[in-house]
């Protein structure tokens, strides 16, 4: 049954492809797509050969794809039909950063979103007065007729924002997004505004899209789903609770004030751009603090342990470097990353590994001098496979690189954006895969950070 | 595709069935050469780019879906198996009339938002349009009104690759229930509920309210009350109202004008516009906001327009049908 090789975890779906039971981090997975456990599979490319193994009834093995909202992630996996539904083993799990993507295609991509999630369309004049409303009825029905009894008055009348009581219509940047109460149903709604524009002049015209995060009521009623199992006791404030709420707000706000800088709304002076950039920064601050606190907690907390796998930390160190290179040309500062022939087999989960050097790779970046090296070698050490990244930065004297692993230690730094957590989480990972993380330095002539993990001896 | 429903024993049905897919098989072998032929000769062509087959495809598997939901119920034309929309979409594609159709709303729908993308021109209400929502005219701002609401209702449609029964013109709209009708009559059932599935589509059909009919309309109060061209410029009027002024200037079917702003048709274009009436530095003017990169041919300014008219006639082209 094909048992030997590792696999790193279990699945089971059912017959209608809802994923019954999972070990991590496919269940992780799911949950972060939008599914349930259990639930219907929410990985498309997942759910995909799961209903092929299925239907056809014959074992389908093939790479899946995925984004989990802050991974790349791709995954070696084996589906095998077992009774009605399929047994899924999840053989290899890479991640990686998601591309980045620059402000302008982030938004046309909302838009592209919010077109075909929008239940209600309408078309204003630059007044924001009606002129068309479509729907395609249902719930919908009333308003739509409403709107279109109404041409030429202003849509808020019958789409009235939740929260805002002064006179209606503001200014459309402030009514884009806006939460609205639309007569007659329960759900939760918000408008989008699309202005259509000639390149500086105030808009012509508008598309009002109206959208809610919750389905319709459907009249053929979806498969109610198992019994969902209590849920875990719970260990975690930000990394559980708060971080997964605020990421999509402080993206959100980052994303627009991307917008605004990149005068992509139309022509603003320098100084506002300038306040906008700000913002962002501070933004995207925000986020990678908040990161860090849910990985914190992660780390913290007594069951965690990491999944090891065999992983060659050369290849590791080379996405490394690819992923920061470009924030290192930005200084000026040349990566020497170990080449493809040389290998160096080690026992770890490829994911931490990689967060680790990202980590000391970026730092090394950020206190570096312009236009110095960094250099990251391998060795093999007995028992322990290592990568070591130096740097030509200042240095550390004895007494700071003592200090230089714990909890929210700046070493006298403000401002640059770190939250003094990505070197002592760094290290709680390297010990969680029964590794180390130490540091060598000379004040003036640069700092090594190595990194241990457990040699591969079958690589 | 080979139908496994058939009887293992039946060896006469199944050499039938091998014939018939071999029959199949040499008609697209047969057709491949000058298919690449096209394709390896022209290397940016948007007639057949993927963007267009894929909606070309979706559309007809959109109204394949409509049309099941209406025979055979089942909401919202995802309760269908892709099999049963197969079978509709297979049996759509042998009409050139429908089939051109499509192509041509795939086809505008790329003039359009390249026209948005290029000269920020709004799909929907152009600056012609937005002009006749407030003009004194009665009749026309009533037109221009019911137009605007028809053009935004298509493109959220097209955003989402859908094709409404209802709003197709009139010869398409007969074809679509000849094709239906022919495809269930083997079925006494399935042709008694067709039947009623017709009588219904017919009673709320009106192909005056469609957006083409009421593009139409719009042309022509134009053309009618002030002589008025302005429909023939693309960054006035709009695609939509600029593709049916040219049909009706040009007596072409307005599936046939869409084909006519491609690449490779510059020289239809420029002939139809001129014999449309319009002048030669504004035929200029239209023809490089449609074709950015390509230019007329020098003394195209002394070409009358009767004599384009001319020209038109005698080419064989895809002129009416």
């Amino acid at each position: 049954m094909g048992q030997e090789g590792t696999i790193l975890a279990h699945g089971v779906s059912d017959g209608d492809d809802r994923l019954l039971s999972a070990q991590e981090p496919l269940a992780g997975l799911q949950m972060r797509c939008g599914g349930e456990l259990p639930g219907t599979i929410a990985v498309p490319e997942l759910l995909e050969i799961v209903t092929r193994a299925r239907r056809s009834n014959v074992r389908v093995s093939r790479v899946v794809n995925a984004q989990d909202g802050s991974d790349a992630i791709s995954a070696w996996v084996e589906v095998q039909p077992e009774g009605a539904g399929c047994a899924i083993r999840v053989r290899s799990w890479q991640t990686g950063a998601l591309p980045s993507e620059d402000g302008a295609v982030a938004e046309r991509r909302r838009i592209e979103i919010d077109r075909h999630l929008a239940e209600l369309t309408a078309y204003l004049d630059a007044g924001q007065r009606i002129l068309a409303a479509n729907s395609e009825g249902g719930e919908l029905a009333a308003v739509t007729a409403a709107m279109n009894g109404a041409v030429g008055a202003v849509w808020t009348d019958f789409l009235p924002p939740e929260t805002v009581t002064h006179q209606q219509p503001l200014h459309w940047r402030l009514l884009d997004g806006a939460r609205v109460v639309v007569p007659g149903s329960h759900r939760e709604w918000r408008v989008a505004l699309i202005p259509h524009r000639q390149p500086g002049f105030e808009p012509a015209g508008f598309e009002l899209l109206l959208i809610s995060d919750q389905p319709a009521a459907s009249a053929d009623a979806v498969v109610p789903a198992a019994p969902v199992p209590p849920p875990a006791p719970r260990r975690s404030l930000v990394g559980r609770d708060l971080a997964p709420v605020l990421k999509q707000p402080i993206a959100r706000i980052v994303a627009n004030a991307e917008t605004i800088r990149t005068r992509l709304a139309g022509p603003l002076p320098d100084a506002y751009a300038e306040y906008a950039g700000e913002i962002a920064s501070a933004g995207t601050l925000l986020l990678g603090l908040l990161e860090d606190m849910a990985d914190l907690e992660a780390v913290e907390s007594e069951g965690f342990r990491t999944v090891p796998d065999q992983i060659d930390l050369s290849e590791v160190a080379r996405q490394a470097a690819g992923i920061l290179s470009v924030r290192a040309r930005e200084k000026g500062i040349a990566i020497a990353a170990p080449g493809p022939d040389q290998q160096l087999p080690a026992l770890a989960e490829f994911r931490r590994v990689l967060q680790v050097l990202l980590n000391l790779i970026g730092n090394a970046i950020r206190y570096a001098p312009e236009n110095s090296h960094i250099a990251i070698e391998l060795e093999a050490h007995g028992p322990r496979a290592r990568v070591i990244v130096a740097d030509q930065g200042p240095g550390l004297s004895p007494e700071q690189q003592a200090r230089v692993f714990d909890k929210f230690e700046r070493l006298g730094r403000s401002g640059d954006g770190g939250s003094g957590l990505g070197l002592y989480i760094s290290r709680r990972l390297a010990r969680a895969m029964e590794g180390d993380l130490t540091v060598e330095s000379v004040p003036g002539e640069g700092a090594r950070f190595i990194l241990d993990v457990p040699f591969d001896p079958e690589g | 595709m080979i139908d496994n429903a058939v009887h293992p024993a039946d060896t006469e049905s199944v050499e039938a069935l091998l014939r018939d897919e071999l029959a199949r098989g040499d008609a697209v072998a047969g057709s491949v050469l000058p298919i690449l032929r096209y394709l390896a000769g022209t290397p940016h062509s948007a007639l057949f780019g993927e963007e267009v087959l894929t909606r070309t495809r979706a559309m007809l598997a959109d109204l394949a879906g409509e049309i099941l939901d209406r025979l055979v119920g089942a909401g919202d034309g995802r309760g269908h198996s892709d099999g049963e929309i197969e079978v509709l979409t297979r049996a759509f594609l042998p009409s050139p009339v429908l089939l051109g159709h499509v192509h041509a709303l795939a086809l505008e729908w790329q003039l359009t938002e390249s026209l948005q993308a290029r000269a920020a021109l709004d799909p929907v209400a152009s600056p012609l349009l937005q002009g006749l929502v407030s003009c004194a005219d009665a009749d026309l701002r009533a037109a221009a009104l019911a137009f605007l609401a028809a053009q935004a209702r298509w493109c959220q449609v097209q955003r989402r690759m859908g094709l409404p029964l209802g709003e197709l013109p009139a010869p398409v709209f007969d074809e679509v229930l000849a094709i239906v009708r022919k495809l269930v009559a083997a079925e006494p059932t399935l042709a008694e509920r067709a039947r009623v599935v017709e009588a219904e589509a017919r009673s709320v059909y009106a192909a005056e309210t469609t957006r083409l009919g009421l593009a139409q309309r719009v042309v022509r109060g134009l053309r009618g009350s002030h002589g008025d061209v302005s429909a023939l410029r693309v960054t006035e009027a709009g695609a939509a109202l600029f593709l049916t002024a040219l049909a009706l200037g040009s007596g072409q079917t307005r599936d046939a004008a869409v084909v006519s702003t491609q690449e490779g048709q510059g020289a239809r274009l420029a002939l139809v516009l001129r014999a449309a009436g319009l002048e030669p530095g504004a035929v200029e003017e239209q023809f490089l906001a449609i074709h950015p990169q390509a230019a007329l041919p020098s003394g195209f300014e002394r070409l009358a327009a009767d004599h384009a008219t001319a020209i038109l006639s005698s080419s064989s082209g895809a002129t009416g049908a």
